[in-house]
């Protein structure tokens, strides 16, 4: 017999060994975008990090250290940056980690809570990246005025007392600076990360509709 | 949004009764289970987006022979030169000649892997020769013409006719 024609007599018997998906995993597929969202926010992090590490080596030339060096701040900037580098590679891992959990996840009950964690994961990024950055900034403030107050060679010192009032309105001056900072930082991350935080949510609710059915 | 949910059930419902159409796509454009899996997740996605635009004008096992193949196609020329391991498919092939002889499983799995080498068009044309498809429903699914199609698949008859007596 004509080999194709004994295939064809033989088709129908390998439907017995093919395998089946169930219709809840059908359901899943048709709103699987999870796992495509999570990959973005793993590379976005990966971007916004070698982005960083750039404008640190290009901002940080040898005038910076100098200048850092005289405010008695070198050392502890260096530390800044380690800790800053590890915590962000620390949430890095996580992200790629939520990436494969969420593409390997089986259940739709699954597949829900591993969108909780990753919108946990970025948000808890998010709010680091924010309190770091004010804690940092407020640390600096203090260590250069207080290097500064004690370094300070004036002539006439009497011209740069400070009175409760003055102080009142420096603080006041550096506050809302940051504030405004902080804020502008929040907006683009609200940004970049707020729309695919949106459509993980709505993902999720999709499931969450399907696991009521 | 109750509409929307109703279409989705009649989606499901119907991929899950016919499901064994992909699954014998996937195994004749995929190498291994995992990229199985992937254009198997594919074509459902490319069939619910395609969906709307269905309607039940035809039949939807006939629709979905020519969305699924549409997208084993356009896949499998995107990664075209891609990794292809030419080993025995031992984790593929499950064709069973129960009333025959090994001599004869052996030849069906030569065959099996002789079509899995063909090209993207050439397999989809013999997939649906083996799926009993009469030329005029190969030529609608593909969007050959009847002619055409018959020409093709005498050639591929003759190309596989070598492959068992060299």
């Amino acid at each position: 017999m004509d080999g194709l024609e004994l295939l064809k007599k033989n088709w129908k018997s390998q439907e017995a060994t093919l395998p089946q998906v169930s219709y809840d995993e059908i359901y899943k597929m048709i709103w699987k975008r999870s796992s495509s969202i999570v990959k973005w926010i793993f590379i976005i992090s990966i971007c916004e990090f070698l982005i960083g590490v750039l404008f640190n080596l290009v901002a940080a030339d040898e005038e910076y250290w100098n200048s850092l060096e005289q405010l008695d701040l070198k050392e502890i900037t260096m530390w800044v940056y380690g800790i800053n580098y590890l915590i962000t590679i620390y949430f890095m891992f996580k992200f790629y980690m939520n990436y494969r959990k969420i593409n390997s996840t089986s259940s739709a009950k699954k597949l829900m809570q591993d969108i909780m964690r990753t919108r946990k994961t970025v948000k808890s990024y998010i709010l680091y990246v924010l309190i770091g950055t004010a804690v940092t900034a407020l640390a600096y403030a203090y260590l250069i005025i207080y290097h500064h107050i004690e370094d300070a060679q004036v002539a006439d010192s009497s011209a740069y007392v400070f009175d409760a009032l003055d102080w009142l309105k420096f603080t006041g001056i550096i506050v809302v600076a940051l504030g405004a900072f902080i804020g502008v930082l929040w907006l683009f991350y609200r940004l970049i990360y707020g729309i695919l935080l949106k459509r993980l949510k709505k993902n999720y609710t999709q499931l969450e509709n399907l696991d009521c059915d | 949004m109750i509409v929307e949910k109703e279409l989705e059930h009649q989606f499901v419902s119907k991929l899950e009764r016919h499901q064994n159409i992909a699954h014998k796509i996937c195994r004749l454009y995929t190498h291994d289970r995992e990229s199985h899996n992937d254009l198997f997740q594919e074509i459902t996605i490319q069939l619910w987006k395609a969906y709307p635009k269905f309607r039940g004008e035809a039949k939807f096992s006939t629709w979905m022979y020519r969305v699924a193949l549409n997208t084993a196609i356009t896949l499998y020329r995107k990664k075209k030169r891609g990794i292809r391991t030419q080993d025995f498919d031992t984790v593929h092939f499950k064709i069973k000649a129960e009333d025959y002889d090994d001599e004869t499983e052996q030849q069906l799995g030569l065959m099996y892997n002789a079509i899995k080498e063909l090209n993207d068009i050439e397999k989809a044309l013999v997939f649906l020769y083996l799926e009993d498809k009469n030329y005029k429903e190969i030529s609608e699914t593909l969007g050959i013409s009847e002619v055409n199609a018959r020409v093709k698949m005498n050639r591929i008859k003759t190309k596989l006719k070598s492959v068992l007596n060299p």
